[in-house]
């Protein structure tokens, strides 16, 4: 039965998320992006409220939420800062391959202990962003970037399994082109002791298109953000006489912007829906992280094109959102693989 | 939020697959061939009679109106998608009141529902009707067209000249819009049933079109037609008041351009249906011609797939908004022109993958890439639908 509706629950946690993102993060992105770091009050509150455990299961003490969830509340506060969301969110799509292959006995073991102590993090990196070698039962090798100044434990994911690690990696920090509120650092594993590890193809294509559908959501809200932004100054600010939205050049350009990151948001819904029905989504949320991606590439110059010279400075949040949906298109195996796994339907 | 369709529509889709595949597809080709709409008496309008189609959605008097189709609108554009999959322009082709049906059950007295749409409740043969907006000098600026009604004791006299108008020298009447007071520009728009063999229509021209051969797009003439009063819509019973002293003026035309609103996201999905068939060839295409493993090929049809899936997503939510009754205007339009720049796009595309293949002319690809561009110029082009949404999103001014 086609709705496009929310039900009350969702409504609520969004208005709550939303209402969190703009009054305790805003005023301090671009704190947030020069410290590196998120303040430790903020991540207490967004811990009290539940939301660093969205969707770990009830009997873990998690909300047990779906994926239309973690989708919704990521365009929330990828709209405010997607940097500080993935600090905030400290299992982040790690979760995925924990649940997936290990379900709560992995859950248990591996993503609790980060939740219970304060700072922690938990990073996923996928074997094809990095140069990892596996020998007795230890990794070594290194992963360019990774959106974190912590790593306490390490998932790293595989076309047809997963590994954790716990001990044995070292963290070089970054300078980093965006999401720097949630830290950027070089990781470099030595002979890091393999603590767990799962072959499955199948559970890891799962687990991978969850994580794509998570980067794909934080982008939405990075687009989202960046088109209403340069929306909003454009009926603003003047030019030849009247608001610069009301040459029709600028007109269409919103026009189109605004159209654009609504087949980003058709896209990521339709594929948590069908994660959420139980079903193989898969190639959805690949099609649909392609699609962030390619809307990023039209929205994010285009944010900072319309302010101008304005746009340029980082007095204005536009030319953050253009590089933050860059890194964010590079995140989770990029925007090629993702193409692959969008054309599986034709085999 | 769900986006699934139930199995009691999944059926009637399947019912309208068929149908299509058996029916629709080849009276559409046979009319490309030809180059023509299919002739009045083709055999196809006959057998779509019997299917039980060419019937009006009024349930006769005394019967239950409504002023919309009774199923939603979110039916309506499913089952058009799939139809227009077939081919496009045999459904604008097949018998039936069609595109002013909404407009007079929304707006006619009892009256003129009896006297014209009676005849579609059991029609003894094929019928049609049409409606006639567009005019040579243009289409979309409304408050701008040239034909005319003057009052003339108990009758009005239709001066002007319409054009791209579907089925009007086959239908029983043409809802003709026209100006009645052209000092006030949009508010003096009406509309009027103008019955075939009127002195004064003709001058019926058939064109020849790029693509859609099925349907007869036609343009003709009303020089000093003369109408009996009661053939203003929704005026028939009040004949004898002056335009600018009746409330339901403003009505009649906002009546028409509330039909157009709510008309768009139909033909959305006919343009998404027509870029799923070229969708669907072009994979044919590629595994009979071992193309599949090249990326080229494999990034192109990945492309297809996707965007027509955000197109039908948007489709749907400008219907769903409609049928919940909520404002869709912005949707509507960017549905539109979403789903009829990418469907052009993708028979584009298509295009490319079947390489001289497509330059011969005979591949079902190729017409589609000619059927697809009429999409994105009917009821608004991609433009004006830019317009519209910037007019709602920016403010951009009249």
């Amino acid at each position: 039965m086609i709705d496009f509706s929310l039900n009350e629950d969702l409504e609520l946690i969004v208005d709550t998320i939303r209402s969190f993102s703009n009054e305790r993060i805003l005023p301090k992105i671009r704190v947030f992006e020069s410290e590196r770091r998120v303040d430790d009050d903020v991540c207490k509150e967004f811990a009290m409220a539940s939301f660093d455990r969205l969707e770990l299961p009830e009997s873990l003490g998690g909300s047990g939420l779906g994926m239309l969830a973690r989708v919704l509340v990521n365009e929330e506060m990828g709209a405010v800062d997607p940097g500080a969301a993935l600090a905030l969110d400290r299992l982040g799509p790690a979760f995925y391959v924990l649940d997936a292959f290990g379900g709560l006995k992995a859950l248990s073991q591996f993503a609790r202990p980060i939740l219970e102590t304060e700072g922690k993090r938990a990073v996923l990196v996928l074997e094809s962003d990095s140069t990892f070698d596996v020998e007795h039962g230890r990794v070594s090798g290194a992963v360019p970037w990774i959106p974190s100044s912590r790593a306490d434990l390490v998932v790293i994911l595989s076309d047809t399994g997963a590994r954790v690690v716990e001990h044995g990696s070292s963290l070089q920090p970054l300078r980093g082109s965006g999401l720097r509120a949630a830290g950027a650092s070089s990781l470099r594993l030595e002979h890091a002791p393999v603590i767990a590890q799962w072959q499955d193809a199948r559970k890891a294509a799962q687990a991978l298109a969850k994580a794509r559908l998570y980067a794909a959501s934080l982008l939405l809200g990075v687009l989202r953000h960046s088109s209403e932004f340069s929306r909003n100054y454009a009926m603003n600010r003047e030019a030849f006489g009247r608001p610069i939205a009301h040459h029709q050049g600028l007109a269409f350009l919103i026009v189109d912007m605004y159209t654009a990151v609504e087949s980003v948001r058709l896209l990521v819904h339709d594929a948590a829906l069908k994660i959420d029905r139980g079903e193989d989504g898969t190639q959805e949320s690949a099609a649909a992280f392609v699609e962030a991606v390619e809307a990023s590439r039209f929205i994010g110059p285009n944010g900072v094109q319309i302010l101008g010279g304005h746009g340029f400075m980082q007095d204005y949040p536009v030319e953050k959102a253009m590089r933050e949906s860059r890194a964010l298109g590079l995140w989770m195996g990029g925007i090629d693989r993702a193409r692959d796994d969008a054309s599986k339907f034709l085999e | 939020m769900d986006f699934e369709i139930s199995k009691e529509l999944r059926k009637e889709i399947d019912e309208t697959r068929e149908w299509g595949e058996r029916q629709v597809r080849p009276a559409g080709l046979e009319a490309d061939r030809n180059g023509a709409p299919l002739p009045v008496d083709h055999l196809y309008f006959r057998r779509y009679l019997e299917h039980g189609g060419g019937r009006t959605r009024w349930h006769g008097a005394g019967g239950k109106s409504s002023s919309g189709s009774s199923d939603g609108v979110v039916k309506s554009v499913i089952l058009g998608e799939e139809t227009s999959y077939w081919d496009r322009g045999m459904t604008i082709a097949n018998p039936g009141v069609g595109l002013p049906e909404g407009i007079v059950l929304a707006s006619s007295t009892e009256e003129q529902k009896q006297r014209f749409l009676g005849p579609f409740l059991e029609p003894d043969r094929p019928r049609w009707a049409s409606f006639a907006l567009t005019e040579p000098s243009g289409g979309s600026d409304t408050a701008n067209f040239k034909t005319r009604a003057r009052r003339d004791g108990k009758h009005w006299v239709l001066s002007g000249a319409k054009c791209f108008i579907g089925n009007a020298s086959r239908a029983d009447w043409i809802l003709v819009q026209a100006n009645a007071d052209p000092d006030k520009g949009r508010a003096g728009q009406r509309a009027f049933f103008v019955e075939q063999g009127t002195p004064g229509l003709g001058g019926f021209k058939i064109e020849k079109k790029m693509g859609l051969k099925a349907y007869e797009s036609t343009s003709f003439t009303l020089e000093e037609c003369r109408i009996p009063e009661n053939n203003l819509l929704g005026e028939g019973d009040r004949a004898s008041e002056k335009p600018e002293q009746s409330d339901k003026n403003v009505k009649g035309y906002k009546s028409t351009m509330g039909t157009l609103n709510a008309s768009r996201p139909g033909v959305a999905a006919s343009a998404i249906g027509i870029a799923r068939a070229a969708l669907d060839e072009s994979i044919s295409f590629a595994r009979a011609n071992d193309l599949m493993k090249q990326i080229r090929v494999r990034d192109r049809l990945e492309l297809f797939q996707r965007k027509l899936r955000a197109a039908w997503l948007m489709v749907l939510k400008s219907a769903w908004l409609a049928d919940e009754g909520k404002p869709n205007i912005v949707e509507a339009s960017m549905g539109k022109v979403y789903a009829a720049e990418i469907a052009q796009d993708i028979a584009t595309l298509a295009m490319e993958l079947l390489g001289v293949v497509g330059a011969r002319g005979d591949h079902l690809i190729e017409k589609l890439y000619r059927d697809v561009k009429a999409l994105n110029i009917v009821e608004g082009t991609g433009q004006i639908q830019r317009v519209i949404m910037g007019r709602q999103l920016v403010g951009l001014p009249r």
